[in-house]
């Protein structure tokens, strides 16, 4: 059993991780590996057994002519997840990776499988949540055979419950096609796939920052493999996504800050490439042929909440509202907050612009980034309330096209923000 | 001249389309399903597809993945005469999707749309 503590991991310090400083058992002393599948974690001692047995039958049945191994990459969890995942009768190899203790961040987690994916010579990595609930070996399959064909990125298309995935639905999706022109259902899906010269791609890139060690990972990756020279696809996991689900009027917790901040700041990379994208495309997808899939469950939705947190929201941050929208939109903004719950609505079309100027005002700001994100947080709270109220009572596949729908406002309203940004770097 | 491919097991619509796009002048090729569409596709180098789901021996979504995966940029708008199904899946790997109407005016927006589509090639 390999166990590799460096000195510096011993001192329980917070701070950046740095390459190859990780806590690693590797008992059966794994070198190398051509399919990898990883399994970021913290405190997941419950869920991560099963995932890690379902990803193992994964690669024993569909990767059996390549070398493969498991690998859990864990933020030092004192639950003892990693004796758990340690324990499963996988029959196939596993390694240990950890951030040393009080290097959190699902991001530290990401650098650490991408430096020991480019270590063992890996061509397919495919990334799993340690907490879901529905994976079955076949996702395995779908997310990491066209890895093996030359695709860079593989992101995941489930079904899930229309109140589930509202930063995805109305942020992270719409957003990312119409600036980057390509359309990936899930940015921020938690499972996917990349190849190992994508992986050397992350790894070399000087985009890292605070945001992207935490919960800004997911979509800085999406966002870098759709602009890297590799090309993207999606998999077809074809069940829901059964997972911890959360009330999306519910406390959003940082998340939301990290990857928004996170998107708004890789614009600044990509400038040259957004600008000139006229209207999306679509990618290939694999894996059809499941079958018909089973519903996903019910996330319940605390309408009113999300109603009174945009109110609130709108009249403490009035101020600064003035500074970021234009004057009409700001009418209109302060016009919905007026309006009592049973009647207000926030459209796709104003959302839009919502995001674009809440995108400009970032690129404009140097200081006080952190508190216009906080900021935009109740009109994602009105936005959602109004998406709830408009698909209640329609059915799933009927609320992909209100999405879609959403989607192509969005790329028609890019004009807006790109003769903005231009005036900004002219001004 | 953008050449337009309509693949449509229905006689009369294909003449339809041929008739509607020629007037716009597109240059139409058609395919009558999907027998040997990806050589034809290699072959004859289509600007876009116009797609029909319901074919006598051929399922449209499952050419349609065929296509994605062969032909990446091409785009591919569906042209079919049920709604129902956008309700699947498959259909994400379309550009658009249209339902089958005597309006050509949508499916016409479509395809000029799909031709203005441009993603800048990628790096490296």
């Amino acid at each position: 059993m390999i166990v590799n503590v460096s000195s510096e991991a011993r001192s329980g310090e917070d701070r950046p991780v740095t390459p190859r400083d990780w806590i690693e058992k590797n008992p059966q002393r794994v070198e190398q590996a051509d399919v990898v599948v990883g399994i970021p974690s913290f405190n997941e001692a419950d869920c991560i057994p099963f995932v890690a047995e379902q990803a193992a039958i994964g690669l024993k049945t569909y990767f059996s002519d390549y070398r493969c191994v498991l690998i859990n990459c864990d933020n030092a969890s004192k639950d003892n997840t990693r004796e758990a995942f340690l324990s499963v009768d996988a029959g196939v190899p596993k390694i240990y990776l950890s951030t040393p203790p009080g290097v959190r961040g699902k991001g530290n987690n990401f650098r650490n499988l991408f430096q020991k994916s480019v270590d063992l010579g890996a061509r397919a990595i495919v990334v799993v949540d340690a907490d879901l609930r529905s994976i079955t070996p076949r996702w395995i399959k779908n997310l990491g055979e066209p890895l093996l064909q030359d695709y860079g990125y593989v992101a995941p298309i489930y079904i899930r419950h229309k109140y589930d995935g509202t930063i995805t639905n109305h942020l992270a999706y719409p957003f990312s096609r119409a600036l980057y022109g390509r359309r990936i259902r899930q940015p921020i899906g938690g499972d996917f796939g990349f190849s190992g010269k994508l992986a050397a791609v992350y790894l070399e890139s000087d985009l890292w920052d605070e945001y992207v060690s935490l919960f800004g990972i997911d979509i800085w990756m999406t966002t870098l493999a759709i602009n890297s020279p590799f090309p993207v696809a999606q998999a077809f996991l074809g069940g829901p996504k059964v997972h911890r689900t959360k009330d999306p009027a519910a406390t959003l917790g940082p998340m939301f800050v990290h990857v928004i901040s996170v998107m708004f700041r890789l614009m600044e990379r990509f400038q040259d490439t957004w600008e000139k994208v006229q209207w999306s495309k679509p990618t290939p997808i694999f894996g059809f042929g499941l079958g018909d899939p089973d519903t996903p469950p019910p996330v319940q939705v605390n309408e009113e909440r999300l109603h009174s947190e945009f109110v609130a929201g709108f009249r403490r941050n009035e101020a600064l509202y003035r500074r970021v929208f234009p004057e009409d939109v700001f009418g209109k903004v302060q016009e919905i907050a007026g309006l009592s719950f049973d009647q207000f609505e926030l459209p796709s079309n104003l959302w839009a612009k919502i995001v674009y100027d809440f995108a400009l005002a970032f690129y404009r700001l140097e200081a006080d980034r952190d508190a216009l994100i906080e900021s935009f947080v109740p009109l994602y709270f009105g936005r959602t309330g109004s998406y709830v109220r408009s698909t209640q009572g329609i059915q799933l596949r009927a609320v992909e096209d209100y999405i879609e729908e959403q989607c192509l406002v969005f790329e028609e309203t890019k004009p807006y923000l790109v003769e903005r940004w231009k005036e900004i770097q002219e001004g | 001249m953008p050449k337009i491919m309509v693949v449509d097991d229905e006689a009369s619509i294909r003449m339809l389309y041929r008739e509607e796009f020629e007037d716009e002048h597109y240059d139409v090729v058609e395919a009558e399903d999907g027998n040997g569409l990806l050589e034809r596709i290699e072959t004859e180098s289509p600007d876009v597809i116009v797609l029909d789901i319901k074919m006598a021996a051929y399922d449209g979504l499952d050419l349609l993945q065929e296509i994605r995966q062969k032909f990446q940029e091409l785009p591919v708008i569906i042209s079919s005469a049920y709604g129902a199904y956008k309700g699947d899946y498959k259909t994400l790997a379309a550009d658009y999707y249209v339902v089958k109407s005597s309006d050509l005016s949508e499916l016409k927006q479509k395809v000029k749309k799909a031709l203005e589509g441009v993603v800048p090639p990628k790096k490296g």
